[in-house]
């Protein structure tokens, strides 16, 4: 900063250091054009070229030497259109300081292209020629030459503004809306351009103000207005009975509509989901019922095998008590063997253990060894004549006491033990018949005759075998 | 509403090359320091004269 009185370079004295001045004011109108200088610079950062211009141009009347300032404005001006704005701030840059200024090249970029200084220069005189069309009221002629003039120029915004006016009048509002939205993307905050953007979008809105009509025009109907001193009253027109009338109405209306909503729209979907429902647990059920009917299928399998193999340890057992029962007439011939051992008279208890071996003699002879035979022969040739009069003696008591199917095993025994006994046989034979068993009756007869021949015995069996067979 | 004529009004003429010069010329350029140094100026005159 230079001093205005001497030209020496000012300090951070509020005086001159060189000519003692007071310069506290001066400075002060310095900062404020400087603070205004940074304002237009923001401004024009961000697009707002109008407010960029008010604070350059107020940043040059605090300090019409601000080169900065006044270089940004023409910056500014030319890229709003206004070209011979933006020439006159750089040629008086320019003069105030002829060295070292960036205005000399804008100014050169300009007058070194003399194609596009014309152009310029007709692009500004059809503009000032549209505006006097407009003037003359063809506004036809102006929206046309204004067309031209954007196509050379398109950054020029009174351009683009007064061509939006001109629609605007014409009521062609989307035209109108397409230039201004032009207008806005080179200068965001122009006032006009904004006001005429929201008069375009306010007409551009019909449906709001069809809307508001027929209210106001219904409600001045609906309305009773009369004075009463220094009061206006406003009385609806049967109000409480249209009203009780419509709330019933839109009641049932609103019934309706209920109804018709549950019908068509809330119970198919219910219904759709209960069916959905049903058909995931008969899903859920067919896979139980699948998972069973295999444990089931799985369970016959393991009854059919236990079966298998109970059928076959059956018969391993079968052959095991086939061994077992040899075991037990062995028992039963060695309890006999020893209880002769130890009291031979005990007949009857010896006769006991030889009737269970007796028993299972005829069912288990095979498994039976040679040793236990031998055993057995040498037994019942020791005690077989004492077991043969016991059981003839059973047998013969049984027979005098009609017992006849008690006296029959006793006699065979009898026998079977003393084959010398023809008591034993003959009365066997009688138990047969008295039995009524003649066929057996008759074969035993048959055996004592053979076996006992010219005996009292054999007499009799002939006699009773005579009878037998006239009888039939 | 906007009001056609009086919003005519408000464009101007647009200055054109050849009158750039003048245009120059007439500007003024007088800012507050210019003002203040007048200001100065008078005061000193007033008390050289005292």
């Amino acid at each position: 900063m230079i001093c205005y009185n001497c030209g020496c370079r000012l300090s951070e004295h509020d005086f001159c250091t060189g000519c003692g001045v007071d310069v506290s004011l001066y400075k002060k109108i310095m900062y404020m054009s400087n603070r205004f200088y940074n304002d237009g610079l923001d401004k024009a950062t961000v697009r707002d070229l109008s407010g960029a211009v008010i604070s350059l141009r107020q940043s040059l009347k605090f300090n019409k030497n601000n080169i900065d300032a006044r270089n940004l404005l023409g910056l500014v001006y030319f890229e709003m259109g206004e070209v011979v704005a933006a020439l006159s701030e750089w040629v008086i840059s320019k003069n105030l300081r002829p060295k070292k200024n960036i205005a000399d090249d804008y100014i050169d970029m300009i007058q070194n292209n003399q194609s596009r200084l014309d152009a310029i220069n007709q692009t500004i005189k059809k503009y000032n020629q549209a505006l006097v069309y407009c003037y003359q009221d063809s506004q036809d002629l102006a929206v046309i030459q204004l067309k031209k003039v954007l196509s050379y120029n398109p950054k020029y915004i009174r351009a683009h503004q007064l061509l939006a006016l001109l629609y605007i009048n014409i009521e062609e509002w989307e035209k109108a809306k397409k230039e201004l939205l032009k207008c806005c993307q080179i200068d965001t905050n122009n006032t006009t351009t904004l006001r005429y953007l929201k008069e375009v979008e306010h007409m551009l809105m019909p449906e709001d103000a069809a809307k508001n009509a027929p209210k106001k025009k219904t409600s001045s109907d609906e309305v009773i207005r009369y004075q009463s001193g220094n009061e206006t009253i406003i009385q609806p027109v049967n109000g409480k009975d249209k009203s009780g009338v419509s709330s019933l109405l839109n009641l049932g209306i609103g019934v309706v509509i209920g109804v018709a909503i549950a019908c068509f729209l809330i119970l198919p979907a219910r219904i759709q989901s209960a069916q959905a429902d049903i058909n995931d647990e008969l899903r859920i059920v067919s896979e139980q019922s699948d998972v069973k009917t295999a444990t089931i299928d799985e369970q016959q399998q393991k009854i059919q095998s236990l079966t298998d193999e109970n059928q076959r340890l059956s018969d391993e057992l079968a052959s095991f008590e086939g061994t077992d029962g040899a075991l037990k007439a062995t028992d039963g011939l060695m309890m006999a063997v020893s209880t002769y051992l130890t009291n031979p008279e005990d007949i009857e208890t010896i006769a006991g253990y030889m009737e269970s071996l007796e028993t299972q003699e005829g069912e288990e002879e095979e498994t039976r060894t040679a040793s236990f035979t031998a055993l057995q022969e040498n037994f019942l040739t020791l005690t077989g004549e004492q077991l043969g009069t016991y059981y003839y003696n059973a047998g013969y008591e049984s027979y005098n006491a009609d017992n006849y199917e008690e006296a029959i095993p006793n006699l065979e025994r009898a026998y079977r033990y003393n084959e010398t006994n023809a008591d034993a046989l003959f009365y066997l034979g009688n138990s047969y018949r008295r039995l009524g068993d003649n066929d057996k009756a008759k074969e035993i007869y048959a055996q004592v005759i053979d076996n006992f021949p010219d005996t009292r015995r054999a007499n009799e069996a002939e006699t009773y075998l005579a009878e037998i067979n006239n009888e039939n | 509403m906007i009001d056609f004529e009086e919003e005519l009004k408000k464009f101007h003429p647009s200055l054109e090359v050849e009158d750039a010069v003048e245009a120059i010329y007439n500007q003024d350029l007088t800012d507050m320091a210019d003002i203040l140094i007048k200001m100065v100026e008078k005061t000193k005159e007033k008390e050289e004269q005292e």
